[in-house]
């Protein structure tokens, strides 16, 4: 083993061993004193046999026995039932408020069922409705709520692209 | 140990699924229910969604491609199911999700399945003070003691951003905690 002759100072004994051990611990320490006005138990608890339970309750809501029914597999009907309801709601009015002229769904204003939709709570989250909603099958026109003006789409270009090549329209496009 | 390619063979097929349904629901509940309930604070809440969670995973495992472990997939859902269960509610209830969330804390102090003290009722006040996603990474590092890597999977956030998340969380916690009332 190679002295150093040139390092007249001393340690304790064993002190390099027990090194590693007491760095840990002072670690350990200053971890707990750095958290520790935050409580590690959040209060929280449940009744009495709760977790035995679970599964059975969750056997009971799938066999629609359960308190809250969920009937996983009639969204689209339900998606239906609802517009259906907007539909008859807001044709009622219009029957009250204007001539008895015949009025169909086609004559809803879109933003009345979007109203509808988003102030009545159809027990559906977006989740859920994403499932049922095949976004392949939707369109720009679905989203736009009128056709865009072919003026109104050269103004919005005019303003905000810098260079028409960006748009990398073919020639007889450009015409 | 459950091996999790075997539980999700069973459970997707018709002949075993029943039988590993009710394995996958006992070996996880404990800590999906937790999770649950730390984000919708009440035990009836926590309940509910518990149940919906389960019910969407049976309906869906289909569709889980093992792409994430098993568990990490049933966290996504639990956590979406609970953020979704909020926003319901703050919305039948007319108000924002932070007057929600004040509710809810507001509420815990004569809730029977609450047993904490007044720091703990201080701490889940604290915690409504927090962005969403700042809360759900403190409870899911500090008290589910999970590990950032599995937390990533969860919340599809990278590791480093997490840790900025937590370490700003327990900065907030400690400052609402030590400071006056």
């Amino acid at each position: 083993m190679k002295k150093n002759h040139d390092n007249k100072f001393k340690t304790p004994e064993g002190y390099f061993e027990s090194f590693n051990e007491r760095l840990m611990a002072r670690l350990a320490d200053e971890e707990a004193s750095q958290s520790s006005s935050i409580p590690k138990n959040d209060g929280f608890a449940v009744p009495d046999g709760y977790f035995e339970n679970v599964y059975s309750s969750v056997q009971k809501r799938m066999d629609g026995k359960g308190t809250k029914v969920i009937a996983l597999k009639s969204y689209r009907a339900f998606y239906y039932a609802a517009a259906a309801i907007a539909a008859l709601f807001v044709l009622s009015l219009a029957w009250n408020w204007s001539n008895p002229t015949q009025l169909g769904f086609e004559d809803l204003a879109s933003t009345d069922i979007t109203a509808y939709l988003e102030n009545n709570d159809l027990g559906l989250s977006s989740y859920e409705i994403a499932e049922i909603v095949d976004l392949e099958e939707v369109t720009i026109l679905d989203i736009v709520e009128n056709q865009l003006e072919e003026d109104v789409i050269l103004d919005y270009l005019d303003e905000n692209v810098e260079e028409i090549e960006d748009l990398n329209l073919e020639y007889d496009e450009i015409q | 140990m459950i091996v999790e390619e075997t539980l999700v063979a069973e459970l997707k097929d018709k002949h075993t699924q029943a039988k590993a349904f009710e394995v996958l629901v006992n070996a996880y509940k404990e800590r999906l229910y937790w999770h649950i309930r730390r984000i919708v604070l009440d035990h009836d809440d926590a309940d509910d969604v518990l149940q919906n969670t389960f019910i969407k995973v049976y309906r869906n495992i289909d569709g889980f491609k093992g792409e994430s472990k098993l568990y990490s997939w049933m966290y996504r859902i639990a956590t979406n199911e609970s953020l979704t269960f909020l926003n319901q509610k703050s919305k039948k209830l007319g108000i924002t999700n932070q007057e929600l969330q004040e509710t809810l804390v507001e509420n815990l102090e004569s809730d029977v399945y609450f047993e904490g003290d007044a720091i703990q009722l201080k701490l889940q006040k604290a915690l409504a003070t927090l962005p969403e996603k700042q809360k759900l990474v403190f409870t899911m590092k500090y008290f589910q003691e999970m590990k950032y890597e599995e937390i990533s999977e969860i919340l599809e956030t990278s590791v480093g951003g997490l840790k900025a998340s937590y370490h700003l969380a327990v900065k907030k916690i400690e400052s609402y905690l030590t400071g006056a009332d």
